[in-house]
């Protein structure tokens, strides 16, 4: 550790502890503050960055995850079909350590938000002044079993599910049907499983699997994302071969034989399964603890923030970004899940960890925005975009709410064309760089 | 934009700004936190890899290209994005973004 106070004179100062912290942090040769982030994904990749970028010396940043590198979501699907390889997806994290970033390998057992200490398995703990919970998503399990995603993959998380889903695409013939869900919103990446049945159809046009059928079985009752996009795609181009059942709630997977029972109807014995369950903020803590280990969470499952700081309310050295944060919106504009946004809300809570180590207040004047393309058959992509300005919010009527990310434009590409096609790959490209590089 | 609306932190001439973000308490230069929005898509501080449109520009010429994509019809991405930032955020991102990109680094 790079502080320099001891443990002794920790004690002897911890009287006056109440006085020092309010004052900030950066007069004469202070010890960098320790920032702590947990997940190496688009957020925890970008908060690390930014932090190092914009705070220099100022703050001495460890990076925690389990994996030598982050498999992104972002076009996993076009693994899954064998467009790309794996390779594509996979972002080490050299350039951040390059930065100045600890990447410590490891898994968070627990969080003393009391003592501000983060317990790996193997028995680390690691001190914070500030901590940045960027860990993503977990499942929850369908009513009734036996699921195992290891049978029938969900591929919602990329890596060894991604081509376990490729090598059941492969194996299907002809008359075989792809059965998929769409989890309830709010999920990661909004237009991602309509796009996964669309490149899935794709597929089996292309190896003349003209029998064979896409089942879609979303729990929400409407398109989620680019619905102009992906209704012309169910209607027109995938005609007879996509079959698209909203209000579908599933009651039962039986991973085994491959079946599933939804409130819309029963599939059995299906060639592919791929059960995309519901989600919520992943666990920080033992799963048999209160709230996963989280200080609280809301009744989706997902973790309050302040839209200034990504701050936890009671906690305001806590900070949580990208999928598990639930960002205060109005009703019917959510923030999305997205690596892009989680990119977005990274520099934002960066921004706020740096202004408070100044002893400075959160920035006001903040947007942040979502932007991606979605490939619709191997050649063509739509695209998305949503722009979000901290400011009132409203609820279903129109009434004032109170304060957080207002957005204030939301919309989908005109047609789907090769152009955008080309821009996904400029797009991906550009993102991954500003998160990892 | 009418010039009612502009606060008198815009006149700050960038080049006051930057030298002001070298002292250890100063507050972070103006635009920063807006215009890394940008860098998804741009690279970060504009200056790639990603769709190049933004390094090399001056800060009237992206000004006036983001107020231009604004109005327009909407054709491509950019399009729907500069209509999320009112005319003074647009200000204050172009001229943090002629400052900074271009330069070969993103710092």
């Amino acid at each position: 550790m790079m502080h320099t106070f001891n443990r002794r004179r920790f004690l002897q100062l911890a009287g006056m502890a109440s006085a020092i912290s309010v004052l900030p942090r950066a007069f004469g040769a202070a010890p960098p503050a320790r920032v702590v982030v947990v997940g190496g994904g688009f957020g925890g990749a970008t908060v690390a960055k930014y932090l190092r970028m914009w705070g220099g010396d100022k703050v001495a940043v460890t990076l925690v995850d389990p994996n030598p590198s982050h498999i992104a979501c972002i076009l996993s699907n076009l693994v899954v079909t064998g467009a790309l390889s794996m390779d594509r997806i996979t972002l080490g994290y050299s350039a951040l350590e390059k930065r100045g970033v600890k990447v410590q390998k490891g898994r968070v057992m627990a969080i003393n938000y009391g003592s501000g200490t983060v317990s790996l398995s193997d028995g680390t703990a690691l001190a914070y002044d500030h901590l940045v919970l960027s860990p993503g998503i977990d499942f929850i399990p369908p009513p009734e079993g036996p699921w195992d995603p290891n049978v029938t993959p969900h591929a919602w998380q990329a890596g060894p599910q991604t081509l376990l889903l490729k090598q059941q695409l492969a194996s299907m013939r002809d008359r075989d049907t792809f059965v998929m869900t769409v989890p309830k919103s709010p999920y990661r990446c909004p237009p991602g499983p309509y796009e996964r049945a669309c490149v899935v159809a794709d597929y089996l046009k292309r190896k003349k699997l003209i029998f064979a059928k896409v089942v879609v079985l979303d729990a929400n009752p409407s398109i989620q994302a680019e619905p102009l996009a992906f209704t012309e795609a169910f209607n027109f181009i995938y005609k007879g071969m996509i079959e698209y059942v909203p209000n579908a709630t599933v009651l039962a997977v039986n991973s085994q034989t491959r079946s599933i029972q939804t409130s819309a109807g029963d599939w059995s014995n299906v060639r592919a399964l791929n059960y995309i369950p519901n989600q919520r903020a992943a666990a920080v803590g033992p799963s048999s603890s209160l709230n996963r280990g989280w200080p609280v969470l809301n009744a989706q499952g997902f973790v309050p923030v302040d839209p200034l700081t990504y701050g936890i309310s009671g906690y305001p050295n806590v900070h949580v970004i990208g999928d598990a944060c639930a960002v205060p919106a109005s009703e019917g504009k959510a923030v999305p899940k997205s690596g892009h946004m989680a990119n977005a809300e990274a520099k934002i809570c960066a921004d706020a960890i740096l202004r408070s180590l100044n002893g400075e207040s959160p920035d006001k004047n903040i947007t942040t925005n979502s932007a991606c393309f979605s490939p619709i058959t191997s050649t063509t992509a739509s695209w998305l975009s949503a722009n979000f300005n901290y400011g009132d919010i409203y609820d279903g009527v129109g009434k004032l709410k109170g304060k957080g990310m207002h957005r204030v434009d939301l919309g989908e590409a005109p047609r789907t064309n090769g152009d955008n096609y080309q821009d996904m790959f400029t797009w991906a490209e550009g993102l991954f760089a500003d998160s990892f590089a | 934009m009418s010039l009612k609306t502009i606060s008198p932190r815009f006149l700050i001439p960038v080049g006051l700004a930057l030298a002001a973000s070298q002292g250890a308490q100063a507050a972070p230069p103006a635009g920063q936190v807006l215009a890394s929005q940008c860098a998804q898509c741009h690279g970060t501080n504009g200056n790639g890899p990603g769709f190049d449109e933004v390094a090399g520009k001056s800060a009237s010429e992206l000004q006036k290209d983001l107020l231009e994509m604004k109005r327009r019809p909407v054709e491509g991405i950019m399009d729907r994005q500069a209509r999320g930032y009112t005319d003074a955020q647009i200000k204050l991102i172009a001229d943090y973004l002629a400052a900074h990109s271009g330069s070969g680094h993103d710092n």
